[in-house]
């Protein structure tokens, strides 16, 4: 299985992880961690996704960009993940 | 009461429905979206009272698909609203832009196992392109205005909006706002045809693959003035079926895939270039991936990023608007050897209509309604042998007036999505072409035609099994025929007869012109009953995970 770090920007709307996670597993990835937080600024979301699958990772990148209320999906495989403490910070409407 | 500015919730969505041009709506009412019904009452947007909820959704399909126009569909919650979720699915899978609306229940009570509450916002994530919850009424204007938006713009898709009761009651004042476009989606860059090009000049047997994409992106003048300029062999698949035609186009070859022409298929297993347009590599058209046009590079013109290399690597990607972009390809190509080679296979492999006996051959029938329709007739299928044999069959002149389940293959479809078709072409024929396993799935639709007395033609193929899982029980089953016997059917005259509507019954050769004359010459709403045998099967017929030109032929 290869394994990828996905960075998404989305604006902080109702229930948009919940369509990120849904649109992962439908894809055939497995989700490895999730950290995701919101700048209350500028309401918006920051998630960042370790996923693992045997299928071209492009396929979720796509998939997932395709959502309306995310702005940039990039593959980073160079972020640092805090493995040990996810977090979820994402606002009460997600 | 609204005075000029001031609204309810529920007044406020019809003002808004209105603005976008939306004049008919199909739906149910039930308790948790009694207010958008009592406000119905005082407005002028007229609804179409169905049956079933799944029967507004497809009437909204209908409705959408046989114009280009945004469909309105509306539910009560709970089942209400998961009686719809079956259409928002086959509006997914088809890019078909509707946009539903459902009742749910107080926002207090939501979230405690209230009477009829179901998460529909939830169960709306994997069959929408996107959906709203909208918890406070000064939303509601933005987010419908949205809706619409979304609903129509780039792939298009069903969009759902579920509106608690107390929104739809609260007062609110119109913000007027601008018709507002989708957020965050940047314009795609002008496309660069350079590489395209150079691989369409220096093809030999270059092959047009014309998909459904390109009726709903209103291109079909410019694919046909492609496909004439280049003379370059065509194909479609079953939603591309319209853009295209053997009448003014002596290179094509009609559908392919798993009951595509042989012409078509063969013609495509030898293509040394693939031009597909709006058309996205499905498995009913591919048949073994591996195997796939396996000598031809591809060129790939779609709205959708995330189509391009889904199922095929694409040498040369053109993404976004077919309309604009589909000329930039158009020369004039040196392939004349290969239209003489198209030409044979399409003579060498032409449908034949010779049937022993006295039975009446489906094919036959369709291919008669085909010709002896009115210019500009809808037609609607529902899923299976019968929905095959008119793409096969009959001709259309254009995407619009060939609406059947596509990507999700849903039963049941037929009847009411021939009723959103007729409510939006009044003057237009709309004939149902349904088999007896589907017209049972939503028959009860037959009240709302005979409620607005809508003259839909109905013409039932009836060999009382579910005959392609019969086809399939065959030959890759054994013969184990498990549950696909269906002849203990009503009588469909008699039960016809009960909802009002004129039918009739026909098991020869000999009756099918009269019949057919009759039903086209009737006014109003008519159900042909077709008898068929029911051993009859659908080919060719490309085996499942096999190459397409490995097709099974009648013997």
């Amino acid at each position: 299985m290869n394994q990828y770090q996905l960075i998404i920007m989305a604006d902080d709307k109702q229930v948009v992880l919940e369509r990120i996670l849904q649109v992962t597993r439908y894809r055939g990835f497995l989700i490895n961690g999730i950290s995701a937080e919101v700048n209350t600024g500028t309401k918006v979301a920051t998630i960042i996704m370790q996923v693992s699958s045997e299928r071209p990772i492009e396929l979720l990148v796509d998939q997932v960009n395709k959502l309306i209320d995310i702005k940039s999906v990039s593959v980073d495989n160079s972020v640092a993940f805090e493995n040990s403490a996810t977090l979820l910070k994402l606002s009460t409407q997600n | 009461m609204t005075t000029e500015n001031q609204f309810t919730g529920g007044s406020l969505l019809f003002d808004v429905l209105q603005q976008h041009g939306v004049n008919e709506v199909f739906g149910y009412p039930g308790g948790a979206i009694m207010p958008i019904y009592d406000a119905l009452y005082d407005s002028d947007v007229k609804h179409y009272l169905v049956r079933h909820e799944q029967g507004a959704a497809f009437s909204a399909i209908g409705y959408a698909r046989a114009t280009g126009k945004v469909g309105v569909c509306l539910a009560t919650s709970g089942p209400g609203a998961t009686n719809l979720i079956t259409g928002l699915a086959d509006a997914l899978a088809d890019s078909i832009p509707i946009v539903a609306i459902t009742g749910q229940v107080a926002t207090t009570a939501m979230g405690s196992d209230a009477f009829q509450e179901i998460d529909v916002f939830g169960l709306s994530l994997a069959c929408t392109k996107h959906s709203f919850q909208v918890r406070d009424v000064n939303d509601l204007e933005s987010v419908l205005h949205q809706a619409f938006a979304i609903a129509l713009e780039g792939r298009q898709g069903p969009v759902l909006v579920d509106i608690p009761k107390d929104v739809q009651l609260a007062a609110v004042q119109k913000q007027c706002l601008k018709v507002s476009t989708i957020p965050n989606k940047v314009k795609l860059p002008p496309a660069d045809v350079t590489k395209a090009l150079s691989l369409l000049t220096t093809a030999r047997k270059p092959i047009l693959y014309v998909g459904g994409g390109v009726g709903m992106a209103n291109a079909i003048d410019e694919v046909r003035s492609f496909a004439k300029e280049t003379g370059m062999p065509s194909v479609s698949t079953l939603k591309g079926l319209g853009a295209l035609s053997s009448d003014d186009n002596p290179y094509y070859l009609g559908m392919l895939g798993m009951h595509g022409t042989k012409a078509a298929n063969i013609a495509v297993q030898e293509c040394d270039l693939l031009v597909a347009v709006g058309a996205r590599f499905d498995d009913r058209v591919t048949g073994k991936l591996t195997e796939f046009a396996p000598n031809a590079r591809i060129i790939h013109f779609d709205i959708d990023t995330a189509e391009i290399n889904k199922r095929r690597f694409a040498d040369a990607p053109i993404l976004g608007d077919l309309k604009a972009n589909v000329p930039l390809l158009s020369c004039q190509l040196e392939i004349e050897e290969w239209q003489n080679k198209i030409v044979e296979m399409k003579q060498d492999f032409g449908w034949q209509y010779d049937h022993p006996g006295q039975g009446i051959f489906a094919p036959s029938v369709l291919k008669e309604v085909s010709e002896k329709a009115p210019k500009n007739t809808c037609v609607t299928t529902d899923v299976g042998q019968h929905q095959m044999w008119a793409a096969q069959h009959m001709n259309f002149d254009d995407p619009h007036n060939f609406l059947t389940s596509g990507g999700m293959g849903t039963m049941g479809f037929g009847l009411p999505a021939a009723i959103g078709a007729q409510v939006s072409r009044p003057n237009d024929m709309v004939i149902a072409v349904t088999g007896d396993g589907s017209f049972m799935m939503n028959i009860q639709e037959l009240g709302t035609i005979k409620r607005f007395n809508l003259p839909v033609k109905v013409v039932l193929i009836d060999n009382e099994k579910l005959g392609m899982v019969r086809q399939w029980q065959d030959l890759f089953f054994q013969g184990r025929l498990s549950e696909t016997d269906l002849s203990d059917n009503p009588d469909f005259v008699m039960l016809a007869n009960a909802f009002g509507i004129k039918a009739k019954q026909i098991t020869t050769k000999a009756e099918v012109s009269d019949a057919i004359a009759e039903m086209i010459d009737h006014d109003g709403p008519y159900v042909l009953q077709v008898c068929i045998d029911a051993l009859d099967n659908v080919w060719p017929l490309v085996p499942p995970e096999t190459a397409n030109d490995k097709m099974m032929e009648s013997t």
